[in-house]
């Protein structure tokens, strides 16, 4: 087989919907630190806030027969997480890394115990009871030859994510909350000065990030699959502060770097079936991570020293 | 007198009562599992195998999950102390801590399914997946050139998608691929490993790229992943292949058939051998075609789905090609490392 044809067929449209689709809840993540991190609260709690909401889309998705009272209650679950970990980090001052990697093994737990608890299974719950997140379909599109294969079928919360990430940094950067957010995040002395309340902004930034992670974790199980897997979450959750990182809290460069993660996920299922080895590939994802970061980093830290030449 | 009576009478009611619960000292049995039970695939049927021996010769049975490789470790270490009759080390994935540890534990039974171990207390079971997954290849080649059958292309591209990079899937493999070369010589086949058990999201995901690669049908030996290569076929309307169990009805009307494994009889097997004191330890078992140990599903559930559209010719092939393995006609080639052992 000649080297174009193989070309071809890994680098073909889907691959374009594909990256999207394994980039979305990373992208969701990704969201979820950025709010805290606006405020100067690192989320590590991201991944087992998703986890959480992903068991808890499912058992009510499962119980009430509706997608949408899950999606909702995966939200709420999320906020409460979310709150708690607020709680010990601003009122009673313990070190948020602590919390968050406190919440993640309990999450990972606790979704096992309810697991055989409720459904007496292990490892995975899947049913034709679970009623999933509809796929967006426009009959129109399935004759235009490009744009049909790109957009149609696209899960709802897909093109909410797009929607999400402009109306955040919207929020963030173009409204009076969002100045405040960062000014908590950059001085909070100057702004609690200013006359804002330094500690209901934090709290604020964390329900609404908790309200994303639970999203996060019910698009996970119930838009990315129709199951509740142990463990589903598998690091995406990690990714996504990496990403919110790379993009430097900021929602829309923060979700390019998820899309990268994404595209070295997709082109790496492409290209494991022209021999090269699946060890390599599957490192792909975590390579794109690391040297992601390393660039970002380096950008970064030049622009810090530009700005200070210019003080000096 | 009486006293020599009661005395007599004393001891013979504390040692009937002994000697009684010595003789119904049910025999310990522990297996370790390298994943998790609920995988619909070969862990479940690993356990079915195991729920028959309790309630055929009503054993102790204990089973410890675990989805890495410190945990299978941990796990099979604290069986080992814990003291049981027989240890199962239910995947090849274990054969190795078994081969460390099994020494330092002389006195304690060992069986390996799906690999060898060599030693003098480890009984070893392995399957000729080469010949099982020679039909499903040729099952598989021969689907794809359906096309009056919705959701197949014109290409001839077939394809696989594993959990783990091990030597045992390397030997599905090579049975897959001369199976589906020997009916069909122009067949490409899309190879893909997840590098999990557990994740069926990953396998959705490889699945859907074969798929948009133009395979049409991809057959799943993977575990708890494979759940994602059946998920993913009925979503978008093409075809898969099921291992170990029956998965045929787990996606109605996209899984072809299934290459059932019996991983249930080799558990079954082996802890009957204890049962009845037969257990040889250092030895090898090797089911093959022959004797039942690997083979496909009776297509019931996709001829039901299909109807008249059920290429009827593909059931024939199979059995023939079946027949043909067994007389030895056609030599299914093994990976290196695999097949019967002296």
């Amino acid at each position: 087989m000649s080297f174009f044809s193989i070309m071809s067929k890994v680098l073909n449209l889907s691959l374009i919907y594909a990256s999207f689709r394994a980039a979305t809840p990373i992208i969701y993540a990704a969201l979820c630190a950025s709010v805290t991190q606006q405020a100067n609260i690192l989320n590590i709690g991201t991944e087992g806030i998703m986890l959480i909401g992903a068991f808890t889309a499912v058992t009510v998705s499962y119980f009430t027969g509706s997608w949408i009272l899950g999606v909702l209650c995966a939200m709420l679950a999320g906020v409460v997480i979310a709150l708690i970990m607020a709680v010990g980090h601003i009122k009673f001052g313990a070190d948020i890394c602590g919390i968050g990697m406190g919440i993640n093994m309990l999450a990972l737990a606790i979704t096992k115990f309810l697991l055989k608890a409720i459904y007496d299974v292990n490892g995975a719950f899947s049913s034709p009871q679970i009623k999933v997140i509809p796929k967006v379909s426009i009959p129109f599109l399935d004759n235009v030859p490009v744009i049909g294969t790109l957009l149609n079928n696209w899960s709802l919360t897909e093109w909410f994510a797009i929607i999400l990430i402009i109306v955040l940094q919207f929020f963030i950067f173009k409204t009076v909350w969002g100045l405040r957010l960062r000014a908590v995040g950059q001085f909070p002395e100057a702004a609690k000065t200013a006359g804002i309340k330094v500690n209901a902004v934090k709290y604020r930034a964390m329900a609404i990030s908790g309200l994303i992670g639970g999203l996060a974790g019910a698009h996970l199980s119930l838009g990315y699959s129709s199951q509740f897997i142990e463990n589903m979450t598998s690091s995406r959750g990690f990714m996504g502060v990496a990403a919110m990182y790379f993009g430097g809290a900021n929602p829309v460069k923060a979700s390019i770097g998820c899309l990268l993660f994404g595209f070295a996920d997709s082109i790496g299922a492409r290209l494991q079936a022209y021999g090269l080895p699946s060890q390599f590939v599957l490192m792909m994802p975590y390579i794109v991570t690391i040297v992601v970061l390393a660039i970002s980093m380096a950008a970064q830290l030049r622009s810090a020293k530009r700005r200070q030449s210019s003080l000096n | 007198m009486k006293k020599l009576i009661a005395a007599t009478l004393l001891a013979g009611l504390c040692i009937v009562p002994a000697t009684m619960a010595m003789a119904e000292e049910p025999i310990k049995v522990c297996i370790v599992y390298t994943g998790n039970l609920g995988d619909k695939s070969y862990n479940d049927s690993c356990h079915a195998g195991a729920e028959k021996a309790v309630e055929d010769f009503g054993i102790e049975l204990k089973e410890l999950e675990g989805g890495t490789a410190d945990e299978w470790k941990a796990n099979l270490l604290g069986a080992c102390e814990e003291g049981y009759d027989l240890i199962i080390g239910a995947s090849s994935n274990i054969a190795d801590y078994i081969t460390e540890y099994g020494p330092e534990y002389p006195d304690t039974k060992f069986a390996v399914i799906d690999t060898t171990v060599d030693l003098p207390n480890v009984e070893s079971i392995s399957f000729a997946q080469n010949q099982g997954s020679f039909l499903a290849g040729a099952a598989a080649a021969l689907f794809t050139q359906k096309t009056d059958i919705e959701g197949v292309n014109e290409d001839h591209i077939i394809g696989w998608v594993g959990g783990m990079d091990i030597p045992v899937l390397h030997d599905f493999y090579t049975g897959y691929e001369q199976g589906a070369k020997y009916v069909d010589p122009d067949v490409q086949i899309l190879q893909a490993f997840a590098g999990e058990w557990q994740n069926p999201l990953k396998g959705k995901e490889l699945t859907l790229a074969q798929y948009d690669q133009g395979a049409d049908i991809v057959m799943n030996v993977a575990s708890g992943t494979g759940a994602g290569v059946l998920e993913g076929a009925a979503e978008t309307g093409k075809y898969a292949i099921g291992v170990d169990l029956n998965q045929d009805n787990d996606q109605p009307g996209s899984v072809l058939t299934s290459m059932v494994k019996r991983v249930d009889n080799a558990c079954y097997l082996v802890i009957q051998s204890v049962v009845d004191g037969t257990f040889e330890g250092g030895s090898t078992q090797y089911l093959d075609l022959a004797v039942g140990g690997v083979s496909l599903t009776d297509f019931s559930v996709m001829r039901e789905a299909l109807g008249d559209a059920f290429p009827e010719d593909i059931v024939e092939q199979i059995d023939e090609l079946t027949e043909k393995i067994i007389s030895g006609e056609i030599v299914v080639e093994n990976y290196e490392g695999f097949g019967p052992q002296e």
